[in-house]
């Protein structure tokens, strides 16, 4: 009876683990935390190989859907200070305010100007959002490896409450760590964007990949974020997520 | 001056962790085409070095501070080297406290004491909302914001802010020279005519203000502000008649003003809308009483972005002041715009421009920069200044210019 009984929650499993939608809410859930913190280094690498590095601090608090983030410039020196606030709701795109201390104000960064690269970055402003699953439709493609890691190729469709650039695009997530190894984005049969997901290391029980290179396809340019001192679950405060915060920590 | 920097620079040692700092050190050159009628010169240099450090001793306290020392070939600065607090010298001092400022904040609270920046409202280059921003108009059309000495109180809950703002030292506006070619006294007649600036007792009175900002959605704000007019008007105080000419003595002074306005920002499919509307009111007869607004459409495409809009005026009462300078009510009646294009992550290139409804004035500005590593940017720009001596940008016609900045920040 026992043994019929694990034989039908493997069967049950397997067909669990086939669902998409099943599978991305287990990779957000074994991604979830209260808190994350790290410090990037981005490498800008143009068309013609030329590369410049920025530095970034980023905060987050909540998971997912339902988080604020801050991420503030601190290299080169003249962009030092300069900050993004990004507040994600679960049932539409996140509000997003950028302030530039030369001029002491914050600016909204309105819905359709989020395909924007962020500060020469190859980085959309919307790719800086957290996605929640409810917000799209999910379509399990196939298997295919990437860089040598069983991943399964999801497909995510915008619902019509959230508004994104991207028409559609293909998640490749590792079959044994839940990991994301690879994001395509699209705009109608368009590639447009390329996110590769590399060294991924356990921290804290949560595969976290330090690696990230988003490729600009239309501009044939990329940016390696490389993501290091990385924390999470540190006690954070809502009130350091707030235009006040904002300002007065810029 | 030395001493204060170099304690400045120590600091950050000192605190460690808890201390940190930015700053630059730029050189500008600027080339003016043709002479003016009373300046000629066409050359001017002028180099400012900028320090700016924070301080943060406790989770919920920071201290910040900034100072700025200057030099230039033309006059701007002044040659006395004290350090300046109050920003009401005539000319940009050699070296100032540009901020200085304690900031505790407990949950939904934020106070801010100290001379501080505050800028309220949404719009760009004309903002009649933004009442505790007094700006540095020496060279008029590339003007900085000075600090005001201030205590600031915001409470932010969800959505909503309130914020109170009580200062006890009025800051005016730094105004063009009146020996130099931003000068709006210019004479406008073929006779000589000297205009001697008498200056002005700076009102001694507090300025208070409050504003409600709401950010769902849809952006907006209600702010009422109550204090002086940062930009002057002038009452002659006397006329001589001499053999070489006429010689009119001028005295400043500042009006009260009573501000109500509001701005909003609402994102549509297409492009943002933003709009900003203030009336004006003063117990002083010699103010105009009258209504700012602007109406403003902005983009964000590719590597584009554009800002166009139109800013208007209307005024309710003529005062019987004889002469202003008001450069935020002399860009009304005017169609604005601004396009930025992102070359690369180290290049980009902007314009700007005015242009009176009338066709009685014009500027056109473009902006080319360029970083070169990651502490050096070189920044050409381009000024067209164009239109009739009567209106607020033509007066400048003699004034385009071309400046090269070089900046090294850390």
């Amino acid at each position: 009876m026992s043994k019929c009984c694990a034989i039908a929650f493997a069967v049950l499993w397997i067909f669990r683990q086939q669902d998409p939608r099943q599978i991305v809410e287990e990779a957000q859930r074994r991604t979830t935390s209260q808190s994350q913190r790290y410090e990037g280094t981005l490498q800008v690498v143009d068309a013609k190989n030329k590369i410049t590095e920025k530095r970034w601090q980023y905060e987050r608090l909540g998971s997912y859907g339902s988080s604020k983030s801050v991420l503030r410039f601190t290299a080169p020196a003249e962009v030092k200070g300069v900050a993004l606030l990004v507040i994600n709701h679960t049932d539409r795109a996140s509000d997003q305010w950028m302030w530039t201390p030369a001029i002491n104000r914050e600016r909204r960064i309105a819905l359709q100007d989020r395909s924007t690269r962020f500060f020469g970055t190859d980085f959309s402003f919307e790719d800086l959002e957290e996605r929640d699953t409810d917000q799209f439709e999910y379509k399990l493609i196939g298997q295919e490896p990437v860089d040598g890691s069983a991943c399964w190729k999801v497909q995510s469709t915008p619902r019509q409450s959230k508004a994104s650039q991207y028409t559609h695009s293909y998640v490749w997530i590792q079959r044994d760590k839940f990991a994301i190894a690879q994001i395509e984005n699209y705009s109608k049969d368009q590639l447009v964007r390329r996110a590769r997901y590399t060294d991924i290391r356990n921290d804290q029980g949560i595969w976290t990949a330090h690696k990230i290179d988003m490729h600009d396809l239309k501009r044939n340019s990329h940016t390696i974020l490389t993501i290091e001192k990385l924390q999470y679950n540190l006690p954070m405060k809502d009130d350091a997520f707030s235009l006040q915060a904002l300002r007065r920590e810029s | 001056m030395r001493v204060i920097v170099a304690l400045l620079l120590t600091a950050a040692t000192c605190f460690g962790q808890a201390y940190t700092q930015r700053g630059f050190i730029e050189t500008r050159g600027t080339f003016y085409p043709q002479k003016a009628a009373i300046d000629p010169a066409q050359g001017v240099g002028e180099s400012l070095f900028r320090y700016e450090g924070f301080y943060r001793p406790a989770a919920t306290l920071q201290i910040a501070g900034a100072v700025d020392v200057r030099i230039d070939t033309h006059h701007q600065v002044g040659r006395d080297f004290k350090l300046s607090w109050q920003d009401r010298e005539i000319r940009r001092p050699v070296s100032e406290v540009r901020r200085l400022s304690g900031i505790y904040h407990n949950g939904p609270l934020t106070f801010e004491v100290g001379k501080q920046f505050i800028r309220w409202g949404k719009t760009d280059i004309v903002t009649p909302t933004d009442r505790f921003a007094p700006r540095d108009f020496l060279n008029v059309m590339d003007n900085e914001f000075l600090a005001v000495t201030a205590a600031r109180l915001n409470y932010e809950k969800g959505a909503n802010a309130i914020e109170a703002v009580w200062s006890p030292r009025f800051t005016p506006s730094r105004i063009p020279l009146v020996d130099q070619r931003w000068s709006p006294l210019v004479p406008q007649t073929e006779f000589t005519i000297t205009i001697r600036d008498l200056r002005a007792s700076v009102p001694g009175g507090p300025q208070s203000g409050i504003r409600w900002n709401h950010t769902g959605p849809v952006e907006y704000a209600l702010s009422v502000y109550q204090g002086f007019n940062p930009l002057p008007s002038f009452d002659v105080v006397g006329t001589n008649f001499t053999p070489e000419g006429v010689s009119i003595d001028l005295q400043r002074f500042h009006s009260k003003m009573l501000m109500a306005g509001g701005d909003i920002a609402i994102p549509t499919p297409l492009f943002t809308l933003k709009s900003e509307a203030a009336h004006f009111s003063s117990s002083d007869d010699r103010a105009d009483e009258y209504a700012l607004y602007v109406v403003q459409l902005e983009r964000q495409s590719g590597e584009w972005f554009f800002v166009g809009g139109y800013a208007g005026e209307a005024i309710t009462r003529n005062g019987s002041r004889a002469a202003t300078f008001a450069p935020d009510r002399g860009l009304t009646k005017t169609l604005l715009g601004r396009a930025g294009y992102t070359i690369d992550a180290n290049r980009g290139v902007a314009f700007e421009t005015a242009v009176r409804q009338n066709g009685d004035g014009l500027w056109v500005k473009g902006e080319y920069s360029q970083a070169f590593g990651q502490h050096w940017r070189a920044t050409l720009n381009l000024t067209l200044i164009r239109g009739k001596l009567g209106d607020f940008l033509g007066q400048y016609r003699q004034n385009s210019h071309a400046f090269l900045v070089l900046r090294y920040s850390f």
